[in-house]
């Protein structure tokens, strides 16, 4: 008889180990879905499907991860549906910080990030102030310093008004007393074409797109936006080295999902992107492409998120645009 | 008087003139010129101007050239079943949502056959059939494109 | 590395089994994709870059490429027999090839634009190895005023496309125009014309407008009299089936201006392909003996469209390759594949790397050989497809239509904006709108708007900067062919005046 109870004791306690186990290791028995917001071979869809391959690679993920492209409204289509997929535990997206900038200044944008959940940032972009090789600016002082004495008549190419590459001419324009004009171009391509034309006189530009302008001797970095100095770049100076004292809001890409998903959900996929980033194939990567690693979870994400829209709310207000939120 | 009131031009300037006025009334309310160049008002302004001188003209025409083979005349008789098979589509698109690719088009394929081209029932059940499971194995199975599901299938 | 021997080693690269493997399937499954509306190279290529790691570099690229070039052969297909466009530039030969099918010519219609791809694809191909470095600098000279000033140029085109009433090609036009400007503004980031949607913030598909005005609106028109038209009439006989040596003698200007305008326009990152099938039909019919009758069936304006989408595609590399710009969304993923296999596309790129770009070209000559062998025997399969009855043609083309949309943006309210096209394109062909202004509208209006936004930016305002020298040499050229038409009304007004005097 006591061998039985102890039996059942025993027995009990192993249960009761067990699913508190199953409890704490959840794990996705589906396809995972990744909502982008570019088409295919977007910056975003082609990092998701970089990424859906390197957990493939590592074994990190036991499901298939899918990637879904949601395009259109700068982010807005793509953050409504993810919105739509309340408390489902197999649904993710990639965002880029265009998330945060869009719903200021476009009513349509009804989803906002405040009403989905940060899972974790991944990767900072970073960028460089390039001018053409043939072009009398050696180092940023002296565009600045141009630009002062010919206000509005200097040119830098870019994308839509709300990106980083205004922003980061805003918050220099009000530090230096500087103005110059600003030329929006839809397509990196285009911007750069612009550049190597003679067109404008300078870009904004990511290290990787740059990269074999720079080797072919076709243009010149005078500084480089990144928290920690680029490998590619020892001999260029980062905006405080160069003398101007400000934090240009920073590009993320993050990992967030819809609203209301289970705690075990989110703890998983926030250990999951850990887990990837120490691996080999991200490191590849992130060298491959000049980007700089930044891993954040959830949490941290949430104010690295809520730092950047204040940023944005006071540039754009700065720069005479019209806010809606 | 009334002679113009039936052609298809008539009503067809009315509208876009009262397009073109939209389009002018909106882009009045966004930036003309900035600084920096024609702001997002200013395309729309002058093709919206262009659209109503224009379509103006066009209603002009139709009242002041009462020459019967030159503009068209709508009969109801004739748009009579081509907009029953838009409407056909309309209504397959609606229920997408609900029952699936699969089987609104298979519904439309038989009212089409069944009711537009009047064939018997067992040809239009048998191509409504055929085509949905065509399209089926064609687009999801072979290719795994998503093809819309409803909640229903 | 002077051109012969580039050329040697290449096809020394290109003609391995293994290459020439890779050359087969990526024309193949380019001509399937460019069949299929609504999917296209982008997604194509997308979806298959993760196999390619594991293959060799050259080999995927070739591959790649050949879909790319491929899926031009395949668009006209449906273009022709539906009436429905498989890949957005393929839109302009519905304008004449459905025409010609309906006539019982879609056996040549077809043919015609297999051929004319070849020659133009060919073309295009040798200029890219002659003349690819020095281009870099057309390419680089060309920025916003000189687009803008292209636009313009392509706008004239309305005139050309006009038919009867110039005035309803006009307000067509402005639709078009409208339509193109719906979503949020480039330069402002306000939205226009979204009516509050959030679906509209993108704007509107061009896929969506081309098919929903094009092939729905067809339907509906078709299925008006009370006992419809059962069977489109079925090429019979060898000479229905392909075309004869007459039609090959009248194309021989449409393939050369398909070659020349296809190609420069693609060398331009701004430009589509589309751009260029409109320029290279609106020129054809300038130039023809009898521009009233295209719009009808006639041959050319199959054969000069076709074969400028086909000659963009080698254009298109030409950036790529010399400078590492994308032109287009294709290109931008081929770009990304070049750096993810460890090149260096830039301009160091054929200097570094010449086995990649000679073995490129000379794939290209070969897929274009491959591509002709591979669709020519297709026509006849393709053109038994009428023998359908009409009441599984329509369901066909209304169920090709609603997966076309789907696949390039999986939502019901695109959808919704399919039939609203269609009820669109019916009531336009009810008035005698002519629908190709509106598409022309649309396609270039959107490009046309930024552009001249961002030539005023550069120039702070000053209208001079549309006259350097480029954008004035296009605005010329457009205003003169504005005038010629007119002037030739106005000539043949005068004659009929005399005559009627004497």
């Amino acid at each position: 008889m006591k061998f039985s109870k102890t039996l059942c004791a025993v027995g009990m306690m192993a249960l009761a180990g067990f699913s508190g186990l199953a409890q704490a290791q959840w794990k996705p028995t589906k396809t995972v879905d990744v909502i982008v917001h570019t088409g295919p071979g977007g910056g975003n869809d082609l990092l998701a499907r970089a990424v859906a391959q390197m957990l493939e690679k590592e074994k990190l993920l036991p499901v298939r991860m899918q990637v879904v492209n949601k395009p259109g409204g700068n982010g807005a289509v793509a953050a409504a549906a993810i919105a739509e997929r309340k408390g489902d535990s197999h649904t993710i997206g990639f965002i880029t910080s265009v998330w945060i900038a869009n719903p200021l200044t476009t009513s349509e944008a009804k989803v906002t990030l405040h009403d989905l959940t940060p899972v974790a940032r991944l990767l900072l972009e970073p960028a460089v102030f390039a001018v053409r090789a043939d072009s009398p600016y050696k180092t940023l002082k002296d565009f600045i310093d141009a630009a002062k004495a010919k206000p509005g008549e200097l040119k830098q190419s870019g994308g839509s008004v709300t990106s980083r590459d205004n922003i980061v001419r805003q918050q220099l324009q009000q530090h230096t007393g500087a103005k110059w004009a600003f030329v929006s171009f839809q397509g990196g391509g285009e911007r750069l074409a612009a550049l190597l034309g003679g067109h404008v006189d300078m870009m904004v530009i990511e290290p990787q797109e740059a990269g074999e302008q720079i080797r072919a001797g076709k243009l010149r970095v005078l500084a480089q936006i990144a928290d920690t100095p680029l490998p590619g770049y020892p001999n260029t100076p980062t905006l405080k080295q160069a003398g101007f004292d400000i934090v240009a809001t920073p590009q993320i890409r993050a990992v967030v999902a819809p609203p209301a998903i289970p705690k075990e959900a989110l703890a998983y996929y926030e250990d999951l992107f850990n887990k990837l980033r120490q691996t080999a194939s991200w490191k590849k990567y992130v060298a491959d492409n000049q980007l700089e690693d930044s891993y954040a979870g959830g949490a941290e994400l949430a104010k690295a998120i809520e730092a950047i829209e204040k940023d944005m709310r006071t540039q754009f207000q700065l720069a005479g645009m019209k806010l809606v939120r | 008087m009334n002679t113009f009131t039936r052609k298809g031009d008539f009503w067809a300037g009315l509208a876009l003139a009262a397009l073109g006025i939209y389009i002018v009334s909106q882009a009045w309310g966004w930036n003309y010129m900035t600084e920096e160049g024609p702001g997002p008002g200013f395309f729309p302004l002058w093709y919206g101007s262009v659209m109503v001188l224009l379509s103006l003209a066009l209603v002009a025409g139709t009242v002041l050239k009462n020459d019967p083979k030159s503009q068209k005349v709508l009969r109801w008789s004739e748009l009579r079943r081509a907009m029953t098979c838009w409407a056909a589509l309309a209504v397959c698109v609606a229920i997408i949502k609900y029952v699936g690719f699969m089987i609104s088009f298979g519904l439309l394929t038989w009212f089409i056959i069944a009711i537009m081209f009047k064939r018997p029932q067992k040809v239009a059940l048998a191509y409504a059939i055929g085509g949905a499971v065509g399209f089926y194995a064609l687009f999801s199975w072979g290719l795994e494109l998503q093809l819309p599901v409803g909640t229903l299938f | 590395m002077d051109i012969f021997n580039g050329l040697m080693q290449g096809f020394s690269v290109a003609l391995t089994p293994m290459n020439l493997g890779m050359c087969f399937l990526g024309c193949f499954l380019g001509t399937v994709v460019g069949v299929l509306p609504g999917l296209g190279p982008p997604a194509t290529i997308a979806m298959l870059l993760p196999l390619t790691f594991k293959m060799d570099p050259t080999g995927a690229m070739i591959m790649l490429a050949g879909i790319y070039y491929g899926a031009k052969y395949g668009g006209s297909t449906t273009s022709i027999l539906l009436n429905v466009p498989g890949e957005t530039s393929s839109v302009v030969t519905c304008l004449d090839g459905y025409q010609m099918a309906r006539n019982g010519r879609a056996g040549a219609a077809l043919g015609i634009s297999a051929i004319a791809s070849f020659v133009a694809g060919t073309i295009g191909t040798v200029l890219l190895m002659l003349v690819a470095p020095p281009l870099a600098k057309l390419t680089l000279a060309f920025s916003a005023p000189e687009y803008f000033a292209l636009m313009v140029l392509g706008l004239t085109m309305v005139v050309l496309l006009a038919g009867d009433s110039l005035t309803k090609a006009l307000l067509s036009m402005m639709v078009g125009l409208w339509i193109a400007s719906m979503g949020t503004d480039l330069f402002t980031a306000t939205s226009r014309f979204t009516f509050g949607q959030t679906e509209l913030l993108g704007g509107i598909e061009f896929v969506i407008v081309a098919i929903g005005i094009f092939a729905v609106g067809e339907v509906m028109s078709n299925m008006e009299p009370e006992k419809p038209l059962d069977m489109l009439p079925v090429p019979k006989g060898l000479k229905n089936l392909l075309p004869t040596w007459q039609d090959m003698k009248d194309c021989k200007y449409a393939f050369l201006n398909g070659s020349l305008i296809g190609f420069f326009i693609g060398i331009l990152p701004g430009a589509g392909a589309t751009i260029s099938s409109f320029l290279s039909y609106g020129i054809e019919k300038s130039y023809s003996k009898h521009p009233e009758k295209f719009g009808t069936g006639v041959i050319e304006g199959v054969a000069a469209p076709e074969g400028a989408n086909n000659a963009d595609t080698a254009g298109a590399m030409v950036p790529l390759l010399t400078l590492g710009i994308p032109g287009s969304g294709t290109t931008a993923i081929l770009l990304a594949a070049l750096v993810l296999w460890g090149f260096k596309p830039g301009p160091l790129f054929i200097e570094e790397s010449p086995a990649l770009f000679w073995g490129l070209v000379a794939s290209m000559y070969i897929g274009n050989v491959v591509l002709l062998i591979l669709n020519l025997p297709l026509v006849a399969l393709f053109a038994q497809l009428l023998k359908m009855p009409g009441y599984v043609m329509y369901p066909l083309i209304l169920g090709v239509s609603i997966i076309g949309v789907y696949t390039s943006d999986s939502s019901i309210f695109q959808l919704s904006l399919l039939v609203l096209f269609g009820l669109v394109g019916y009531v336009m062909r009810k008035l005698d709108f002519p629908t190709a202004p509106l598409v022309l509208g649309l396609v270039l209006g959107d490009s046309m708007e930024k552009a001249l936004r961002q030539a005023l930016m550069m120039s702070q305002g000053h209208l001079s900067i549309l006259f350097r020298p480029i954008p004035a040499v296009l605005l010329c050229i457009a205003a003169f062919l504005l005038i010629v038409p007119l002037f030739k009304k106005f000539n043949s007004a005068r004659v009929q005046m005399i005559d009627a005097e004497a």
